[in-house]
């Protein structure tokens, strides 16, 4: 009598799709990532109940304010006269540029406002003033 | 000799692709450690535009309301001090009576910014859409 050969079952996981997941994931990150470009100074930022969150990231340019009223735009300090020409050249590169404050909430007002007239100066309308959430 | 040949004319054309996976998942360490996620926070706010002439915007006193912050910081609304953390509900309450109003912040130049931002954290949180910023500049300068 012959005897029947047992099929063998190879136990297996089926690894053909992963790479398929693994590629979606890298494009989901790829496409979400925005690489920091610039430090700025260290300030406190102001606390405000009604912060928003800023999802247009890769239209924002920073502007730092520091409690001694030196201003920051891409890692230099710069002369407040200079802010208005350096937007300037910004708004012609990024028309829906959106400018973020980010001023130490000890500094005094004039500052801030300096650059707000510069910012309106160069025609760069859309401003964030930026803040904590808190009280 | 002639089996072995046999057997090696049957092997089929293969792309290895077990180790795509590694490649992926290699990338995507890459990725996820360098994300950083939509964290910038703060307040929207449009300037108004620059022209040569000063715009002119007759506005009725009744539908104008003035949040002062003077250079020690204190507040005002319409010339009486008040408490920076009531100003929400006062302007709340105002605007309530009056929804054409418009708020103007006018902030001292020595006062510290962290004031101005509470005043229009106020407003925001009131509903108030209309809002201005103003400067109050030192006497003499």
């Amino acid at each position: 009598m012959r005897l029947k050969r047992k099929k063998e079952m190879k136990a297996q996981i089926p690894t053909a799709s992963m790479s398929d997941i693994a590629f979606l994931l890298i494009i989901f990150f790829m496409t979400v990532t925005v690489f920091r470009k610039a430090q700025g100074l260290p300030v406190q930022l102001p606390f405000a109940k009604t912060t928003e969150r800023i999802l247009k990231q890769r239209d924002l340019a920073f502007v730092w304010i520091g409690r001694n009223g030196k201003v920051s735009v891409d890692d230099n300090i710069v002369p407040p006269e200079r802010i208005a020409v350096i937007f300037r050249t910004k708004m012609a590169d990024n028309p829906a540029l959106i400018v973020d404050i980010k001023a130490d909430q000890n500094v005094r007002y004039r500052y801030v406002y300096k650059v707000m007239e510069a910012l309106r100066e160069a025609n760069a309308l859309r401003v964030v003033f930026a803040t904590r959430k808190g009280q | 000799m002639a089996i072995v040949q046999r057997k090696k004319m049957e092997e089929e054309a293969e792309i290895p692709t077990a180790s795509m996976a590694d490649i992926a998942f290699l990338l995507i360490i890459f990725f996820m450690t360098t994300t950083n996620f939509a964290r910038e926070k703060g307040l929207k706010f449009l300037l108004p535009e620059k022209k040569d002439k000063p715009q002119e915007l007759k506005i009725a006193s009744k539908n104008l309301l003035k949040i002062s912050i003077n250079d020690r910081g204190e507040v005002f609304l319409n010339d009486q001090q008040i408490d920076p953390n009531r100003l929400e509900e006062e302007v709340k309450r105002r605007l309530e009576e009056n929804k054409k109003l418009i708020i103007l912040i006018r902030t001292h130049e020595n006062a510290p910014y962290g004031m101005m931002i509470k005043a229009f954290d106020a407003v925001k949180a009131a509903g108030g859409k209309k809002v201005g910023l103003g400067v109050i500049k030192e006497e003499g300068s």
